[in-house]
């Protein structure tokens, strides 16, 4: 049962985790470039739109002359909200590799300070720094994702001619909520190894090791996606050829792709994804992303609850 | 002479030695074995479906009546089922060429035996240089075996044998790829030589490995026009190959600042030579070798520059004494 006075702990040692992640120059370093990177996918997306649109009206010069006939501009099938597309990649790139080390420095910062055998002479749960650490990463991816919300939602503002109506913009917010589970998936990774690792090099390479098998090594199986296509949000969907093997890795595998499982989602909320386009995983994809997020949420709060907080540091 | 090049090669020595205690490090390049052969099969797999396509194509096109000699047989490039093997290399190559640099300068630093070795008779540009021949020489053993491996897949999986021209641009993409890791080797350790702390040198690292990496060729990918559209764009206005070269006459700024951004990154000089050399671009596939060196020299020449500006930086600037320790 969770007291006051055990609220007020958890309190105090979140906001104290809150304090000491905002110190970190990496940290801000990641979060910083992640930023420009919203801003950049606004400005992507609508220069990319912008020049489909100028060699669309050329290429009609071009056709009118020569008498053919005009096909329809592909600029005008497009969705105002698919000027975000990047965002889907920028997310599963420098966001999630951001989560990752505001996870693995929640932990680490503790150990490296030496302040796990005095956390462990005050009268605290195992829980409770579990949940604080948990709640700080909550808190800071959530203001990594509100922050990329603010500037995305001025771009909209600011561009006239791409204007959301009510239906867009509820799109837009459950992108936003659908891109901080996937960051929580990969944040809760790093607190997990912050907390079980035995070095701080090892605690933040296996997260990383794990992102990009999920990034770049099974989507290849599952959707025969290349390394280099997955970072074009519309190249990454790209239908697998016509084969048994990849129906099968698709329906089997498909649900642990989490990557793919976050792109199938951003494609579906900014209105990019193929008409034609099939989920073949046995688990819809929104599935997957809460199924990961709470069960690396489950992994981590387990390797808090287990640290040996006699030892200060990592070698100690 | 000897006296100078004998503490390089015990240093050096003693580095490969410690390199391959790293467990880490050995399951880095394994996971890059893997994800390479992943890919070789996957590749396989789709060329299957590509192949049973075909014919099933060709079989109803004779069943209409066409002439059977008139349909053209598709060319068959084993060397261009090394598409995905190329791009882990890029990604994967370039994650265990900053992992073996950080490790160089963090091994000491954690021991606290830089310190140590700045006291001894030793030059600094013979300790910095014992360190980056060992660099290289695991990153050559490791592409060395990856490639074997790639070479091996490739003409199990196709059931071809390959050819001495093959093997000839095997090695050179093996050579450009060494270049390529050796680069990113430079950057870890020079990151791991001066930062203040040594987690800070790999995140840090890692940062300018995503910004260069994935990060610039993603921009320029994501800027071709031809990429916006399913299919591309000129694909689906059903506008001729002469015609679209004509209508991009008028977008050679955009097409300029796009190509501008691609080239700062060393990855995407590595992937035009390789895909250039083995002909996995359509443009090159079939094309003798020669001319396409010729072409795609001056990639080679800004990966080589590269190696060489961090080089330079490395070697320039003296130990700082109070970078020495581990924090």
């Amino acid at each position: 049962m969770v007291t006051a006075h055990s609220t007020s702990r958890i309190g105090l040692l979140t906001g104290h985790s809150l304090a000491a992640l905002m110190r970190e120059r990496t940290v801000a370093l990641l979060g910083l470039l992640f930023l420009i990177l919203v801003i950049v996918s606004a400005y992507l997306g609508w220069s990319a739109t912008s020049t489909v649109n100028a060699i669309y009206l050329r290429s009609a010069e071009y056709m009118s002359a020569q008498g053919q006939t005009l096909p329809p501009n592909p600029v005008l099938d497009t969705s105002p909200l698919a000027l975000l597309r990047n965002m889907a990649t920028y997310v599963s790139l420098i966001g999630a590799l951001a989560a990752i080390v505001i996870g693995h420095q929640l932990m680490s910062a503790e150990r490296k300070a030496g302040t796990m055998p005095l956390l462990g002479s005050r009268p605290m749960r195992p829980a409770d720094l579990g949940i604080a650490k948990s709640l700080a990463l909550i808190v800071a991816i959530a203001a990594l994702v509100i922050f990329a919300a603010l500037i995305n939602t001025a771009t909209f503002l600011a561009l006239p001619e791409f204007r959301l109506d009510a239906i867009g913009w509820l799109k837009l917010a459950a992108f936003y909520g659908a891109s901080g589970l996937y960051l929580l998936v990969f944040g809760f990774l790093g607190l997990w190894f912050g907390a079980s690792a035995k070095s701080e090099t090892v605690g933040l390479l296996i997260p990383v090791t794990i992102w990009l098998t999920l990034t770049f090594v099974l989507p290849q199986i599952t959707s025969n996606i290349n390394p280099v296509a997955a970072l074009n949000p519309v190249s990454a969907l790209a239908e697998p050829p016509a084969s048994a093997f990849f129906q099968i890795t698709g329906w089997a595998l498909g649900s642990l792709s989490l990557a793919e499982a976050y792109r199938i989602i951003s494609a579906q909320l900014l209105d990019f994804l193929p008409a034609n386009y099939i989920d073949r995983a046995a688990i819809p994809a929104a599935v997957s992303l809460f199924v990961a997020a709470l069960g690396f949420a489950g992994l981590a709060a387990r390797a808090i609850g287990r640290m040996d907080m006699t030892k200060g540091d990592y070698d100690a | 002479m000897r006296e100078l090049i004998q503490p390089v090669l015990t240093i050096a020595g003693k580095d490969i030695r410690d390199a391959l205690k790293d467990r880490f490090i050995l399951l880095m390049t394994a996971f890059l074995l893997v994800a390479s052969l992943v890919a070789l099969t996957v590749a396989a797999i789709a060329l299957k479906a590509d192949v049973a396509t075909y014919i099933e194509a060709k079989a109803g096109l004779i069943a209409l009546g066409k002439d059977a000699a008139s349909i053209p047989d598709p060319a068959f490039y084993p060397l261009k089922l090394l598409r995905g093997f190329v791009e882990h290399v890029e990604i994967i190559g370039a994650i265990i060429g900053i992992l073996i640099g950080y490790r160089a300068a963090a091994s000491e630093r954690g021991r606290q035996t830089l310190a140590l070795i700045v006291t001894r008779p030793i030059a600094q540009w013979q300790f910095l240089a014992g360190k980056v021949l060992a660099g290289t020489a695991i990153i050559s053993a490791g592409l060395i075996i990856a490639f074997i491996v790639a070479g091996i897949a490739v003409t199990v999986i196709s059931g071809v044998a390959l050819s001495v021209d093959d093997i000839g641009r095997l090695a050179i993409v093996m050579s450009a790829a060494g270049l390529y890791a050796v680069a990113f080797f430079l950057l870890g350790f020079v990151c791991a030589l001066w930062a203040r702390k040594l987690p800070n040198a790999l995140l840090l690292a890692f940062t300018v490995w995503l910004s260069f990496v994935l990060i610039a060729p993603q921009i320029g990918d994501t800027l071709d026009p031809d990429n916006q559209v399913a299919g591309g764009v000129f694909k689906q206005l059903q506008i001729a190959k002469p015609q679209q070269i004509e209508i991009l006459q008028s977008f050679s700024t955009y097409e300029t600042i796009r190509n501008g951004i691609e080239v700062a990154s060393p990855t995407k000089h590595f992937e035009r030579l390789s895909f250039a050399v083995l002909g996995i671009k359509d443009t090159y596939a079939g094309q003798p070798l020669m001319p396409i060196l010729a072409e795609k020299s001056s990639d080679l020449v800004w990966l080589l520059a590269i190696a060489l500006a961090l080089s330079l930086l490395l070697f320039v600037r003296r130990l700082d004494p109070n970078r020495l320790s581990k924090e």
